[in-house]
């Protein structure tokens, strides 16, 4: 197993967008949604997670609202709003391009 | 656990502040604890699987405080987010509201908008007459107008507010407390010469005089002390800004240019600004320095010579009391002389609103109550918009009682009303910028034709007035239909569906009917009794037929204003003067259109003469309150030409002139008073200072003329034939046409043109124009009051038609049975007439207490009218009676052709 990747600064907003893009999760699930997805290979501070859901919270991007988990707990579950699903688009597609780039110059010998 | 989306659809609250911290600790500590019980799943111990979860976590301590903060943040944003939708939401349902009844809203936008405009335009001129001062004076609070006060035995007080330059000497040196003393005077000249003269309003002032006000010229400069030294002035002048736009384009380069001003040139250093009248609100065309102006030789050291107003002023933080104390201590510290009359007398320094009299002037009186009228006037509005607002909040009582059941809070049900309402004031304020400068316009015209106003009728304390206004009246009327919406009965509205009103409602709808009608009362009784006065005023007998006298006065060019004429000059000019008017009367008798013509020295409300008189046989001559006597100098036919009506023995013809035996004609009272067996005529006159005057006996009794007021004591008046004169002069014409006076001003002009080029400029006016202004107050009040009134009245009758007509269309059921039971067409419509005539007649009975209260405050603007006048209210009420019956028949008329079947089969 290769050394896990810090998460790339600002990245983390739309990985979480991206998670919540399917259904309502709460914090732990989208961390876990994110370790399983990258098999591991990203590193990242639980908390941040919650930053980046607060953050976007308060830009109209998720909404939460308190549920109750799978095993009984009461959680704040979040889910995407359409001001955050047009964010998510937005947003991967300028981060796929922007890795296709970064792989192409970095792939080619300097001339 | 609501959906955020249905939270905000129906404004639940959000979270508290320590909530917010709690939500936080209790998410974190969730987090932990699932993640603590997969790892202990995988087989690590409690302990272990609680360290490695913080360690995933992060800085425990540190994660935490900053994911509160984050929290913080987050819940700020989302409640402001929710504040803005919020406010959308209500801008939205009140445009739909609005919308929904779009007659109902431009009903109230209308009423909103006269309200709000009357008020805005109403305090756009008493901020002019009163609070903001005269245009381009700086800090008008602190700048007074002197008027010198006196107790004289046989007259009472006396008062006057000219001035020697020898007081304003002694106040500019001596007075302490005050900033800075100045000198002016207002007088009329001529500008240009032959066909181009024009008559102007001049301004004489000393050159301190607009460093005093802190007005900055537009052009050039003002003035300066040297140019303004006794004896030694300058011929500068400084043009009044409409003149510069009119005479020179508004080109700057006017100065250094010459202008001729009653026949002498001036040269022009700057221009004042526009709007610019001194501290009077008359347009002044070009201001001179003082010391140009000699009304006498001796004017450095007269103190019998006075033509000038005194202004100051005052030290920052010293009170009119005073400033006034220092300026009389003063003025007696430098009077020499013994005339009681200056040396018992109190200076009084007087806001720049009061008149010549040392009072208040009549027309800031006047405003001030108009003022208050139109707040009235809006009170109405606001009561017929709130009537109006409940009416329509009735109607939805099923939308609102749904809402309140669906848990829609108090204040959230009062914000939505109140923000409808708002919304309507808004659009009514908007309207209401149309509607100010009409009423601004009128009100001007009407109010003070001859005062220079300036600016625009709508300026930026006009504007914020309206603002204010606006923002009040949407409050006040939405707030009585909000609040009552805000305790409502929830089921019992549910229940009852649409029909009837609560009594509540009822009685606060009946209320407000009964208000308006009231305020109504109140104004009409204002605007009778301001009527009945003008009446009065009109009916008064003046002796004399101002409606069928044109006067004409000459402005001689007076070569070298600042010499007092040589006593060979001043017999040339008498003699130049004379035969002016000689030719004159015969050029304008022989006008087809002239009835009658006559030449005259003293003119009734224009100008007065006193000489010292003497009476054989009469050992003191009684002072009237009235003062005088007053003597006048007439040519033949000046009493026909006034409408005089001699009393007893003749009038003068053309045996009486200069030279000829002295003859004398005397007024009635004059008669009465010194001979009271009426043995008046073949008496003798000692007219003059002369210690052996020639006997003027006496060949005739006069009416009495009204001198200078409409309401005035009796004086004693007489006459001497024209040329017989001595110690005074300044001759008028004055000419009888044979139909409108107005019409004959232009062809008499042309006619007496020529005659003699020393004539700059012939004023022709009729004497009624003249008198006119007397007559202002009361117009004024009449026509204002009674337009305010109108208008509350029409507003009153419009709420009294909604709402009987409401109270119909609510019972069509009640209605209904009652005719089914048998009630003929007459008993509905007496049943409805009823319920508005006892409203209205409530709202007599009140407005008449109140107008009883407030009209005694009137107090002389009446003129011989009693504030209680019976026929006054009586009149009101049966006008208000009238008009509560028509607005009830409308509605009433429906009621009776309800099909009563129909009716009942339908509820």
């Amino acid at each position: 197993m290769t050394e896990p990747i810090p998460v790339l600064k600002g990245t983390l907003d739309v990985l979480v967008l991206k998670a919540l893009s399917g259904a309502p999760m709460h914090g732990l699930e989208i961390t876990d949604w994110l370790t399983r997805r990258s098999g591991g290979e990203l590193s990242f501070d639980e908390s941040a997670v919650y930053q980046a859901l607060y953050r976007m919270e308060g830009r109209d991007l998720v909404e939460a609202e308190w549920g109750v988990s799978d095993n009984n707990r009461k959680a704040r579950y979040y889910s995407i709003t359409a001001a955050g699903g047009r964010q998510l688009a937005e947003e991967s597609r300028q981060l796929v391009r922007f890795g296709e780039l970064v792989k192409i110059i970095l792939s080619t010998s300097p001339a | 656990m609501l959906r955020p989306g249905v939270r905000r659809l129906f404004r639940l609250r959000l979270g508290r502040r320590e909530d917010v911290e709690r939500d936080t600790d209790e998410e974190i500590r969730a987090h932990l604890e699932m993640r603590a019980a997969e790892l202990e799943r995988r087989g690590l111990s409690p302990e272990e699987a609680m360290a490695e979860a913080q360690r995933r976590f992060g800085a425990p301590e540190e994660a935490r405080d900053e994911l509160v903060r984050a929290a913080r943040r987050r819940e700020r944003r989302v409640r402001w987010r929710d504040r803005l939708d919020g406010l959308r939401q209500d801008l939205r349902h009140a445009w739909r509201s609005v919308k929904g009844e779009p007659g109902l809203a431009a009903v109230v936008v209308v009423i909103i908008a006269l309200g709000v405009g009357a008020n805005a335009a109403m305090f756009g001129v008493l901020d002019r007459l009163l609070l903001g001062g005269p245009a381009h004076v700086v800090d008008p609070g602190r700048v007074v107008r002197f008027s010198i006060h006196a107790t004289v035995p046989g007259q009472g007080e006396v008062s006057d507010n000219t001035f020697g330059y020898v007081a304003y000497e002694a106040l500019r040196d001596h007075a302490r407390d005050l900033d800075g003393v100045a000198a002016y005077s207002e007088w009329h000249d001529v500008v240009g010469a032959g066909e181009a003269a024009r008559p102007v309003r001049v301004g004489h002032a000393t050159a301190g005089f607009f460093p005093l006000l802190g007005v900055r010229p537009a052009v050039g400069r003002f003035f300066g002390p040297a140019e303004d030294r006794p004896g030694d002035a300058r011929h500068v002048a400084v043009l009044g800004h409409e003149v510069w736009r009119s005479r020179f384009a508004g080109d700057s380069a006017v100065v250094g240019r010459t202008v001729r001003i009653g026949g002498e040139p001036y040269t022009v250093v700057g221009v004042a600004p526009a709007g610019f009248t001194g501290v009077e609100l008359k347009r002044v065309d070009a201001w001179l320095p003082m010391s140009l102006v000699h009304p006498s030789p001796d004017w450095r050291t007269s103190w019998q010579a006075q033509w000038l107003k005194i202004v100051a002023r005052l030290a920052p933080g010293v009170t009119r009391e005073r400033g006034a104390a220092e300026a009389t201590r003063s003025l007696r510290a430098a009077y020499p002389g013994t005339e009681k009359f200056i040396e018992r007398a109190d200076l009084h320094a007087d806001p720049l609103s009061y008149d010549d009299s040392g009072h208040e002037a009549r027309e800031v009186a006047v405003s001030r109550w108009l003022f208050a009228v139109s707040l009235i006037v809006l009170l109405v509005a606001c009561a017929n918009v709130a009537n109006l607002l409940l009416a329509r909040a009735l109607r939805r009582r099923r939308e609102v009682s749904l809402r309140v059941a669906l848990g829609i809070s108090r204040w959230r049900l009062v914000r939505l009303l109140l923000g409808e309402s708002l919304a309507l004031a808004l659009l009514g304020g908007v309207a209401a910028l149309a509607v100010i400068p009409v009423v601004g316009h009128v009100v001007r015209s009407a109010l003070l034709p001859t005062v220079a106003w300036g600016d625009g009728l709508v300026d930026g304390r006009v504007l914020a007035v309206a603002a204010a206004l606006t923002l009040a009246t949407g409050l006040a009327a939405g707030l009585l239909p909000a609040l009552h919406a805000g305790r409502h009965d929830v089921i019992g509205s549910l229940r009852a569906g649409m029909r009837g009103e609560g009594a509540g409602t009822s009685r606060l709808r009946s209320g407000l009917a009964v208000a308006q009608a009231a305020l109504s009362v109140l104004l009409l009784v204002g605007a009778g009794l301001f009527i009945r006065s003008l009446h009065h005023a009109r009916g008064i007998d003046l002796g004399f037929e101002p409606e069928r006298v044109l006067m004409v006065r000459p402005d001689w060019s007076v070569p070298g204003p600042s010499s007092a004429p040589t006593p060979e000059e001043r017999d040339r000019r008498r003699a130049r003067r004379s035969a002016f008017f000689a030719a004159a009367l015969v050029r304008a008798r022989r006008l087809p259109e002239v009835e009658r013509a006559a030449v005259t020295v003293g003119l009734p409300f224009q100008m007065w003469f006193t000489l010292r008189l003497r009476v054989p046989g009469v050992d003191s001559i009684p002072r009237l309150p009235g003062g005088g006597p007053y003597i006048q100098a007439v040519s033949p036919g000046y009493f026909a030409t006034m409408g005089l009506s001699l009393l007893e023995g003749r009038s003068f013809g053309p045996a009486d002139h200069e030279g000829s035996e002295p003859v004398a004609v005397v007024s009635r009272t004059m008669a009465r008073t010194l001979w009271p067996g009426g043995e008046a005529l073949g008496r003798c006159l000692l007219i003059g200072r002369a210690e052996r005057p020639p006997c003027a006996r006496v060949v005739g009794i006069v009416e009495d003329a009204h001198r200078n007021a409409l309401h005035e004591q009796p004086s004693m008046q007489y006459y001497i034939p024209l040329g017989q004169e001595r110690g005074f002069g300044g001759s008028a014409l004055v000419i009888r046409p044979r139909g409108d006076p107005e019409a004959l001003i232009g062809r008499l002009r042309r006619r007496l043109a020529g005659l003699d080029p020393e004539v700059l400029y012939l004023r022709i006016e009729s004497l009624e124009s003249v008198i006119d202004p007397h007559y202002r107050p009361w117009r004024l009040g009449a026509t204002l009051m009674g337009a305010f009134g109108i208008l509350a009245l029409l507003i009153a009758a419009m709420g009294l038609y909604s709402l009987v007509a409401y109270t119909v269309a609510s019972r069509r059921h009640e209605v209904g049975i009652r005719m089914a039971l048998g009630a003929g067409r007459i008993d509905i419509l007496r049943w409805v007439l009823r319920r508005g005539v006892l409203l209205v007649a409530s709202g007599i009975a009140v407005g008449a207490l109140l107008a009883a209260a407030a009209a005694p405050r009137l107090g002389d603007l009446l003129f011989e009218e009693s504030p209680l006048d019976p026929a006054v209210y009586a009149g009101v009420a049966a006008l208000l009676l009238a008009v509560a019956v028509a607005a009830c028949l409308v509605p009433a008329g429906g009621a009776v052709k309800l099909d009563p079947a129909r009716v009942l089969r339908a509820d």
